[in-house]
């Protein structure tokens, strides 16, 4: 149990998906342009992640390793065409303003990133808390950004007037290079916090390595060993 | 290079040991200077309104820089006098009647994400002025646009009659009315002739290089004549093209930016004359009138393009060159 809730809460802040491990930026960039886009795509990402990670875990000692990229996109475009019927039927104005970019959840990396790194070698019930998990926080991103882009792009949230009166909407960032400065301060921002953190650690005097601040790669802190 | 006279430090340093004395500061100095002519008419032109732009946009643009080089722990750099230049021609593109606030929004943009953002004077890819006037153009177009404000006046834009009346309603615009500024636009991006004479004052003394405005007027004219020849009735000639909108203060003074553009003759040129022909074809085909400013924020990011074009190292062949790095690569790998 303690497992699966370390599994499922890494993706929430260590790992988050789009900050951490710049995965799946494609609908990050693209359809952040309002807070309820953002948690739409958000959803739907939730969804296939959560099932696609169970469905892989679970065949995942049946599929020769030659043809599992094959296998591991065919699971995903099922479970991404259910999501495009189900949003057609219950949730048609959303489906509209995604437009491309749920078919495109069954190319995103974040998927295929997932059931390789993860629901591929590991048993069903932390695939499942993973993708969960990587879900949430990809949800959380992506309701963020576009929280940010609509109240100064459009100066609503989830469309309701939240700025004063004579606010005049900063449109760039509804466009697309608002999105890209969004996501480029949003990232200098928790790299700053991340690496103050690590900096004040390391003044205490703890032996152990900082944990890097860019998505497990260590290098940084193997460098700084080395010196 | 820092250390003042009076310390008694024996550094070891590197070459070049000697220096021309050309500075950073002297360098903003004479650029300030071949700006006064443009700042003075258009003080004629526009009055107070046009100060009260300038100012606020100087002033945000230093006080930016103070505030992010302070967060940055970086040494404070006002005295240079590359901020003020950049709140300067900031401030040649924006329409006299800009709001207080818009200028604050441009000016801080321009300093905080356009340079500041990539690490400070020197490090930015696209021109700092441009990035902030992109941010305010894209977002507020109707307070960008100097015919929706309530500037009282009568002079007419002549970009915008060319783009939806044809060249043949512009081809009797007298050359002297663009040269001396008396067109709709930015307040001081159209004093075309000022800004020519200064711009041939910085060519004349070294500060910028010919190359890039010579190639980039010559890539206008070029393109302009091609269109007009094909149709005269619906396109305009090359010198309205060249001195109508911010082509001239493009060409001389935000092309020329050292960070943001090549070295060396032939990637200059090119650089220069792509810049050229994107400015006709973002007037004639794009959305906006004026394409100079979009065109030079593409040459921009195009220059390190541009500055892959070498000359070969001096006393070598071309081919032996390409294949004795190439195997030095693979040794090291």
């Amino acid at each position: 149990m303690n497992r699966f809730m370390q599994e499922l809460t890494k993706g929430l802040w260590k790992e988050l998906p789009p900050f951490r491990l710049l995965l799946g930026l494609c609908p990050v960039l693209a359809v952040t342009k309002s807070a309820s886009s953002g948690i739409g795509m958000g959803m739907a990402v939730l969804f296939v992640l959560t099932l696609s990670n169970m469905l892989i875990s679970m065949v995942r000692n049946i599929i020769p390793s030659k043809v599992r990229i094959a296998c591991f996109i065919t699971i995903s475009a099922t479970l991404v065409v259910a999501v495009e019927l189900l949003m057609q039927a219950y949730a048609y104005p959303l489906y509209l303003q995604l437009g491309i970019f749920v078919p495109l959840i069954v190319v995103n990396c974040i998927i295929l990133g997932r059931a390789e790194a993860f629901a591929a070698k590991n048993p069903v019930h932390l695939a499942i808390a993973d993708g969960l998990g990587m879900g949430l926080g990809f949800t959380m991103s992506l309701t963020f950004l576009g929280s940010i882009r609509e109240i100064l792009g459009a100066g609503t949230w989830f469309g309701h007037p939240v700025m004063w009166d004579g606010f005049q909407p900063f449109t760039i960032m509804v466009e697309a290079p608002g999105a890209f400065l969004c996501l480029g301060l949003t990232l200098a921002a928790m790299n700053y916090g991340t690496h103050r953190q690590i900096m004040k650690k390391s003044r205490e005097g703890s032996e152990e390595l900082p944990a890097s601040p860019c998505g497990g790669c260590r290098a940084c802190a193997m460098g700084r060993n080395k010196d | 290079m820092s250390n003042s006279n009076n310390d008694i430090l024996l550094a070891i340093s590197t070459p070049p040991f000697w220096h021309c004395g050309r500075t950073i500061r002297k360098n903003s100095i004479h650029t300030l200077l071949a700006l006064v002519p443009a700042v003075i008419l258009s003080l004629i032109q526009w009055g107070v309104p046009a100060a009260r732009v300038m100012a606020l946009s100087i002033v945000t643009a230093l006080v930016t820089e103070a505030v992010c080089q302070t967060l940055m722990k970086q040494k404070l750099s006002q005295d240079n006098g590359t901020a003020a230049i950049t709140g300067l021609l900031l401030a040649f593109l924006l329409p006299a009647s800009a709001p207080w606030w818009l200028v604050i929004i441009a000016s801080a943009g321009a300093m905080g994400i356009g340079r500041m953002a990539f690490g400070g004077y020197g490090a930015n890819q696209v021109n700092a002025t441009l990035v902030g006037w992109a941010l305010v153009f894209v977002s507020f177009p109707l307070y960008m646009d100097p015919n929706a404000s309530l500037l009282q006046t009568t002079l007419i834009d002549p970009l915008l009659r060319a783009k939806y009346f044809g060249g043949a309603a512009v081809a009797d615009f007298p050359l002297s009315d663009l040269l001396l500024g008396r067109q709709l636009g930015g307040l001081g991006a159209v004093q075309s002739g000022a800004l020519f004479v200064g711009g041939m004052y910085l060519a004349l003394r070294g500060i910028i290089r010919w190359e890039v405005p010579f190639s980039f007027l010559v890539g206008v004219f070029l393109s302009a004549s091609a269109f007009h020849l094909a149709n005269p009735e619906l396109y305009a000639g090359p010198l309205f093209h060249i001195f109508s909108g911010s082509t001239v203060l493009a060409a001389f003074f935000l092309a020329t930016e050292d960070s943001c553009s090549p070295h060396r003759r032939l990637p200059m040129l090119l650089y220069g004359l792509t810049g050229g022909v994107l400015v006709l074809l973002i007037r004639t085909f794009g959305m906006y009138t004026d394409g100079a400013p979009f065109a030079v924020m593409l040459i921009n990011l195009l220059a390190p393009m541009f500055a892959l074009i070498r000359s070969h190292p001096f006393g070598t062949v071309p081919g032996k060159a390409r294949q004795t790095s190439k195997t030095e690569g693979g040794t090291r790998a």
